[in-house]
C-alpha cells in the first residue's frame, strides 16, 4: 500500500501543476455553475404556478393538497438537467485530459524506465496512478458539486430534505463512477497507444462516440428494425412506435457511458411523476427504494463497466514490456 | 574483490531479431564497466534485463546475489539507474522528484530528507532544489539524474549514456562525480557512451558489443594488445576495427 500512496501523491502533484488540468477543471466548474444557476431561477419562477396547478387538480379529486410533493420532484430532475448534461460532457473531458498520458507520456520522457528501476511491483505503479486520478476527480467532482447545489438550494429555496440529500448523494457517486470510467478509458489508450498524440485522438473519439455517435448509431438501428411509421385516423396523425424500438435504442445506447450516466442521474433525481387517473392528472411520488430498484441494472452495469475498462487496462499494462 | 554481476548466456529475442545472443562475463565490485557498440547492438537491452525489466528469452544474471529472473525486485534493490534521457518528472522540482524516488527506496521521513539534501549538495543542485525541472538546463537534469540514481544508495549503478548532449564542462563535472563514487565509495558502475575518449578516461575494463554478441572484452590496453593497434592510434580508431568500419 505505501509504494501505491506514494505513487498516488505524485500524481496528484504532477495533475495539479499542469495548465491543461487547471483550463479544463475551470470550465466544468463554470459550466456547471452557470447551469445550476439558470435551472434554480427557473425551479423558482416555476415553483408557485405548477404546485397550485396540481393542487388544483387534486382538490377536484377530493385528494389532500398536503400530501403532494411537487417541489423536490420533477422540479429536481428537470432544473438540473442542465448540470447532468454539461458534467457528462465536461466531466468526461476531463477524465480523459488526466488520463490520456498516464503511461505513454511517461514511457516518452523515460521516467517510466525509472520508475520500474525501483524495487516496486508492477501492479502498484497502476494501481498508484489510477488512485491518483480518482483523488483528482473526487476533489473536482466535489467542488463542483458544493458549489453547484449551493448555488441551486441558494437561488431556488429547495428544502433540502433528507430524501433530497440521499438523492444529490447519489447523483455525486454515480458521477464518480462517470468519470472514473472515462479515466481508465484514458488510462487503457495510454497503455495501448505508443504516443501520447495519438491517445489524446484516440480519447476525443472515444468521448464522440459516447455522447453523439453510439446514441445516434443506436437510432439508426432502432429505426432500421422497428421502423417508426407515421398513422392517421380520421382527422388525426400521429407516430406509431413498434414495441422493439425502445428495446433495441436503450441497449445500443447504454454502451455509451454518457447515455448510461445521464439516464441514471435522471431516475434518480426524479421524485414523482404525473399520472392519469380518472381523466385527471395526478402526481405520484416515487420513493428512493422504488428509484434505486429502477435504476439498479443500469448501476450494476455501469460498475461492470468500471470494472472490466480497469482489468483490460491492468491485463495489458502487466504484460507489456520496457523497450 | 568479489563479483557484483555475473551474467550466464543471456539473450533476447524479438521475433526474428535477436537483441542479445548468448553473452556471458562477469563484473566486478567497485569496477567502472564500460558497455561500447553502436547504436542497436544490445546495449540497452543488456541493462534492462539486468534490472528484470525485460525477461530474457535464455540464461540469466545474478546482480548482488538477486536472480533477475527468480528475483527482479531483489536484483533492483541494489540497483540505480539514470537513463540516456535522465527519466525525471518534468513537472516537479528537484526536491520534489528526489523526495519521491527517496518515498519509494521505503526511506523513512527524516532519512529520506536529509538524503535528498545530502544528494542534492553532492550534485551542486543545493540552490536550485525549488526548479522544476522543465525548466532545467540538460547539464542540471543530467546531475539531478544521478542524484536519483544514488536515493537509494545503491552498490551498483548503471549510467546508460549519462554524458549525451551535455556540454564539455557538464561532462567534465559529471566525470568527476562517477569517479568519486567508484573510488571514494566503491560502487560498481556500468558506463555506455559514444563518447570513446571517456570511456577511456573512466572505464576500467570494457565490453564491445556488435549485433547483440560481446566480441571484445577487457581493459583498454588488452584491448588495443588483441588488435595489434599502434601506440599512437586513438580509442577510437581501435574501436571501430573492432566494428569492422576501418
Amino acid at each position: 500500500m505505501a509504494g501505491i500512496m506514494t505513487i498516488a501523491k505524485k500524481e496528484l502533484l504532477d495533475i495539479f501543476s499542469e495548465r491543461k488540468f487547471l483550463l479544463i477543471f475551470g470550465t466544468l466548474l463554470i459550466v456547471v455553475l452557470v447551469s445550476t444557476f439558470q435551472g434554480a431561477i427557473s425551479y423558482s419562477s416555476s415553483q408557485s404556478t405548477t404546485g397550485m396547478q396540481i393542487r388544483g387538480n387534486m382538490t377536484q379529486l377530493g385528494g389532500s393538497g398536503r400530501a403532494i410533493v411537487i417541489g423536490s420532484a420533477e422540479g429536481l430532475s428537470n432544473t438540473l438537467s442542465s448540470m447532468v448534461t454539461n458534467f457528462s460532457l465536461v466531466g468526461g473531458v476531463l477524465a480523459l485530459a488526466i488520463s490520456f498520458d498516464t503511461i505513454n507520456g511517461e514511457r516518452q520522457t523515460g521516467s517510466m524506465k525509472t520508475l520500474l528501476s525501483y524495487p516496486i511491483y508492477r501492479d502498484k505503479i497502476i494501481y498508484g496512478k489510477y488512485l491518483g486520478g480518482l483523488i483528482v476527480v473526487t476533489i473536482v467532482s466535489a467542488i463542483t458539486f458544493l458549489a453547484g447545489i449551493g448555488i441551486f438550494v441558494g437561488f431556488s429555496g429547495l428544502p433540502m430534505t433528507g430524501d433530497t440529500v440521499m438523492r444529490l448523494g447519489l447523483f455525486f457517486l454515480i458521477s464518480l463512477v462517470y468519470m472514473a470510467i472515462f479515466l481508465g478509458v484514458g488510462l487503457l489508450l495510454s497503455i495501448v497507444m505508443p504516443q501520447p498524440s495519438t491517445s489524446l485522438l484516440a480519447s476525443m473519439i472515444v468521448w464522440l462516440a459516447s455522447i453523439r455517435l453510439i446514441p445516434n448509431i443506436g437510432y439508426a438501428i432502432a429505426q432500421i428494425m422497428y421502423p417508426v411509421r407515421m398513422t392517421f385516423s380520421g382527422n388525426t396523425s400521429g407516430f406509431s412506435t413498434p414495441q422493439g424500438f425502445d428495446s433495441i435504442r436503450t441497449v445500443i445506447s447504454a454502451l455509451s457511458p454518457s447515455t448510461t450516466y445521464e439516464q441514471i442521474v435522471n431516475n434518480i433525481l426524479t421524485t414523482s411523476r404525473l399520472q392519469f387517473s380518472s381523466g385527471n392528472i395526478a402526481t405520484v411520488s416515487i420513493s428512493l427504494e422504488q428509484t434505486l430498484q429502477t435504476s439498479a441494472p443500469y448501476i450494476i452495469y455501469f460498475a461492470g463497466l468500471l470494472i472490466a475498462i480497469f482489468a483490460a487496462a491492468y491485463f495489458v499494462f502487466m504484460r507489456q514490456e520496457i523497450r | 574483490m568479489s563479483t557484483a554481476i555475473e551474467i550466464n548466456g543471456l539473450t533476447k529475442v524479438y521475433g526474428e531479431l535477436t537483441a542479445v545472443d548468448h553473452v556471458s562475463y562477469n563484473i566486478q565490485e567497485g569496477e567502472i564497466f564500460g558497455l561500447l557498440g553502436p547504436n542497436g547492438c544490445g546495449k540497452t537491452t543488456t541493462i534492462l534485463m539486468l534490472l528484470g525489466l525485460i525477461i530474457p528469452t535464455e540464461g540469466t544474471a545474478i546482480v548482488n546475489g538477486a536472480d533477475i529472473v527468480k528475483d527482479p525486485i531483489g536484483a533492483r534493490r541494489s540497483v540505480g539507474l539514470l537513463t540516456d534521457n535522465v527519466g525525471l518528472y518534468e513537472n516537479l522540482t528537484a526536491k520534489q522528484n528526489l523526495a519521491f524516488f527517496a518515498e519509494l527506496s521505503d526511506l523513512k521521513a527524516t532519512e529520506a530528507s536529509a538524503r535528498v539534501d545530502k544528494l542534492l549538495a553532492l550534485v551542486g543542485l543545493s540552490e536550485k532544489q525549488n526548479v522544476k525541472v522543465s525548466t532545467m538546463s540538460r547539464g542540471m537534469r543530467q546531475r539531478l539524474g544521478v542524484a536519483q540514481s544514488l536515493v537509494r544508495d545503491p552498490k551498483i549503478m548503471v549510467l546508460d549514456e549519462p554524458t549525451l548532449g551535455i556540454d564539455p564542462e557538464g561532462t567534465k563535472e559529471l566525470r568527476g562525480i562517477i569517479k568519486m563514487l567508484s573510488r571514494e565509495q566503491g560502487k560498481t558502475i556500468i558506463f555506455t557512451s559514444h563518447l570513446l575518449n571517456e570511456v577511456n578516461r573512466l572505464c576500467d575494463r570494457v565490453a564491445i558489443m556488435k549485433t547483440g554478441k560481446v566480441i571484445a572484452i577487457g581493459t583498454i590496453p588488452e584491448l588495443r594488445k588483441q588488435i595489434n593497434a599502434a601506440e599512437g592510434d586513438e580509442f577510437e580508431e581501435v574501436f571501430l576495427r573492432y566494428q569492422g568500419v576501418v
